[in-house]
């Protein structure tokens, strides 16, 4: 049983960024919601893209993820935790990742979120490859 | 033994296939079937410091012994964000 709420979506659907807003949910003790997108440069190592096409070993990715949230739950009071991240082809300016993390205070949540983020991009298996324009 | 082994981003270019199967004496590690790997698939055994192997849904050291049916992934460093 974990205190912490988790929301994992991997997908090849575009991320509906107003619709992940219009489902925040916060406690009255939550004072803190940090979130973060990521997307889709126009350049690749200097070179123009149209997209970035990603893959995942998707059994594993959940794994991995799920073990990253329970250390994130056992180093921050994080209330709730939402992810999404894309597969496929994701175009330039698109978003590829998503992340939310609610928390009771501003530091705890910040710390959280760059955490979460820098050790989803060590662990996860999750691969790109550019598409040129 | 036999074992199962998926290849990930561009490990499958240098492999030329996606997936393959492997047979190994009981008692087996990760290291051994590495070893038969690079012996099939040359171009992988350049990419050795930077491969990532895990068995099933978790990244396992080379020292792990594998049994049959194991499902193994190899793939190079991840990238996602």
């Amino acid at each position: 049983m974990h205190g912490m709420k988790r929301q994992l979506t991997i997908t090849k659907e575009a991320i509906d960024e107003a619709a992940l807003l219009g489902g925040r949910a916060m406690s009255g003790g939550a004072g803190a919601a940090v979130y973060f997108a990521g997307v889709v440069r126009g350049t690749e190592d200097g070179a123009a893209i149209a997209a970035i096409e990603y893959e995942a070993f998707e059994k594993m990715a959940e794994r991995q993820f799920g073990l990253l949230f329970d250390e994130m739950e056992k180093r921050w009071p994080v209330e709730s935790v939402r992810l999404v991240h894309r597969v496929g082809m994701v175009k330039v300016n698109q978003a590829s990742l998503w992340v939310e993390v609610v928390a009771p205070h501003r530091a705890e949540a910040f710390a959280a979120c760059q955490w979460l983020i820098d050790e989803l991009k060590r662990v996860v298996p999750i691969w790109k490859k550019p598409v040129a324009g | 033994m036999n074992v199962r082994v998926n290849f990930y981003s561009y490990f499958k270019e240098l492999t030329g296939c996606g997936r393959t199967e492997e047979s190994l004496p009981e008692g087996g590690t990760l290291h051994d079937l590495y070893l038969r790997l690079i012996g099939r698939f040359p171009k992988l055994g350049a990419m050795e410091k930077s491969t990532l192997m895990a068995v099933g849904v978790d990244y396992q050291p080379r020292t792990h012994v594998l049994k049959d049916g194991d499902e193994v992934s190899l793939f190079p460093p991840v990238q996602g964000g």
